[in-house]
């Protein structure tokens, strides 16, 4: 019996804990970004700009004496996400979408989601570097997933339409 | 008994993820180098480590990175001329909370080594 109040107190500071966690070093990005996503070239800010916007991408920010061009693209997307307890208990999950519940909380909930993708371009110099991660936010607007994403396939994309770009402005 | 126990614990469990977070608190070096070097030198460092730079201001002396890992990382860069060459304060916030300053640490040697090995 007065294991109970003990066991409380344990979880309730576990609880507490896990709030205030703080990590011990700050995070880089694992894998580390290609060596694709560095590569030789005179291009300015220019061609990056029109090469990003053809793809879909929003400018947000540029500072020029820098050569540094910032973007983001938002894009429908699935979240296939392990279901929740609040989903089943409240029944909040009224959603065009919604998943297939089978019995006692087991199932998988394939929903609407929005994955945004974020994006620097720094050009100017001798060298392009580029860096992007990749957010999925859910219907409700939640956080579901965030990785970074600074890999050679998008890199090596982005390389070919800033060169057509800076091509076809010579 | 057991509910008023579990209602106590689940309140006091929301209030402490809830508190406001406390200021943030720059790690802060002064550095050889001009403004514009050690925000460019920056800018290179981070992205380097996958940080997706939001927001550089040369005049401002500022520069904004994330990092997407959950929750979610924010660093902030502020740099203004000094009588040796810049003064550089890093702030970082995992979600909404302040790091301690002790985690910019490493990342301002990492720069100085950069800013060191210009020609």
């Amino acid at each position: 019996m007065r294991r109970a109040p003990l066991a409380w107190a344990v979880l309730l500071l576990a609880g507490l804990a896990g709030c205030q966690a703080t990590p011990s070093r700050l995070p880089e990005a694992e894998p580390p970004p290609a060596a694709a996503c560095r590569w030789a070239s005179p291009a300015g800010p220019a061609p990056v700009v029109a090469a990003l916007e053809a793809e879909g991408f929003v400018i947000r920010h540029t500072e020029a004496s820098l050569g540094l061009v910032s973007a983001e693209r938002a894009r429908p997307a699935v979240f296939h996400g392990a279901p929740e307890p609040d989903i089943f208990l409240l029944g909040r999950h009224g959603h065009v979408g919604g998943g297939v519940l089978v019995g006692g909380g087991l199932g998988v909930l394939d929903d609407e989601a929005t994955g945004i993708e974020r994006v620097s371009v720094v050009a100017g110099g001798a060298t392009v570097r580029v860096s992007r991660d990749l957010r999925l936010f859910d219907w409700r607007g939640e956080l579901r997933r965030a990785r970074t994403a600074s890999d050679a396939g998008f890199c090596r994309e982005l390389r070919e339409a800033i060169r057509r770009r800076a091509e076809e402005d010579a | 008994m057991r509910r008023r126990l579990l209602a106590a614990g689940l309140a006091l469990w929301l209030a402490g993820c809830a508190t406001a977070p406390p200021p943030a608190v720059p790690a802060t070096r002064t550095l050889e180098a001009a403004p514009a070097a050690v925000l460019e030198e920056a800018m290179a460092l981070l992205m380097a480590r996958g940080y997706v730079i939001r927001h550089a201001d040369v005049e401002l002396g500022r520069l904004e990175a994330v990092i997407a890992r959950w929750p979610g990382y924010r660093l902030r860069l502020r740099v203004a001329p000094a009588e040796a060459g810049s003064r550089l304060a890093i702030t970082a916030h995992r979600g909404d909370r302040p790091l301690p300053p002790a985690l910019a640490e490493p990342l301002i040697a990492a720069l100085g080594r950069r800013l060191s090995a210009r020609p």
